[in-house]
């Protein structure tokens, strides 16, 4: 609703979003993150967490694609054979 | 396509609020994945619904004999299933279901910094220059997150990244049977 866009373009004191809050998310966010999975949060920055955010959807994003790749070619086989689908529809299920 | 509203910004502010199910993830929950309305990305029964989904989607998909092209109709595909499965609870998702319907969005004209919304922090460390920048790079990074508040992007991202994450497992895992399922031989059995 646009009531809820204006409000938060406000500085407005009850909908503040507090220092504590922005901590914990970024904390959160650490603990998705492989490269920083292990280090305590008080030793990563918030500009590292963010930094190896950027990097691991990067790498994933890259991953699809290959992997996307990869599937065009297996599927382009995979057409011309009905045995071979109703073995991945059966290991599917 | 209707357009979507943002309801985003409000998530915080309702973290005394557990019951909000158009919100991704609660705060007060020990992580998303046990969040009421958080999608469980990490599930198998989650994967396995993905997978079959994405294999009749590709079935149904006239695969162009153009390898590039046809990767590109495979990423697309792998999205827009990934999209569906995440039940319209986040932006990256709708973004990218959006982004079939209209070949020239609205971002694609506006593809400037964004403004107000990353920087409006309250806390010192979000306005230092570096950070402004990571955080740029992120907003475009996660679809249609570029204009959306920090906390909201952080949320965004991380149900984002769970997602691709169970996307690759996926995938790879169909690859997997795909490879096998490839006759070496002129028959091959067909496993029940």
């Amino acid at each position: 609703m646009s009531s809820r866009r204006s409000r938060s373009r406000q500085s407005g004191a009850s909908s503040e979003i507090t220092d504590a809050q922005i901590t914990d998310l970024v904390s959160k966010l650490q603990q998705l993150i492989p490269e920083l999975r292990a280090r305590r949060s008080d030793k990563v920055s918030a500009s590292k967490v963010l930094q190896e955010t950027c990097n691991y959807i990067k790498n994933l994003h890259r991953e699809v694609d290959d992997l996307s790749d990869r599937l065009s070619e297996l599927l382009a086989n995979t057409d011309s054979n009905s045995a071979q689908a109703a073995i991945i529809r059966s290991l599917l299920m | 396509m209707a357009s979507f509203d943002s309801s985003d910004s409000e998530t915080l502010r309702e973290q005394s609020n557990h019951k909000k199910r158009r919100k991704i993830g609660h705060h007060t929950a020990a992580d998303h994945n046990s969040a009421a309305a958080a999608v469980p990305w990490r599930s198998d029964a989650e994967q396995r619904i993905y997978s079959r989904r994405l294999v009749e989607a590709l079935r149904r998909t006239p695969l162009s004999p153009a390898r590039p092209r046809a990767a590109g109709q495979v990423r697309e595909t792998a999205d827009r299933v990934l999209a569906v499965a995440a039940r319209g609870r986040t932006r990256w998702s709708r973004a990218i279901l959006a982004r079939r319907r209209k070949l020239w969005t609205h971002h694609e004209k506006a593809k400037k910094a964004p403004r107000n919304g990353l920087k409006r922090t309250t806390e010192r460390t979000n306005r230092l220059p570096a950070v402004q920048k990571k955080t740029r790079v992120l907003s475009r990074l996660v679809p249609g997150c570029q204009k959306i508040s920090f906390p909201n992007l952080l949320e965004e991202a991380m149900d984002y990244i769970s997602a691709l994450e169970m996307q690759v497992r996926a995938m790879s895992a169909i690859a997997e049977l795909l490879s096998a399922a490839e006759p070496r031989r002129p028959e091959s059995p067909a496993a029940r």
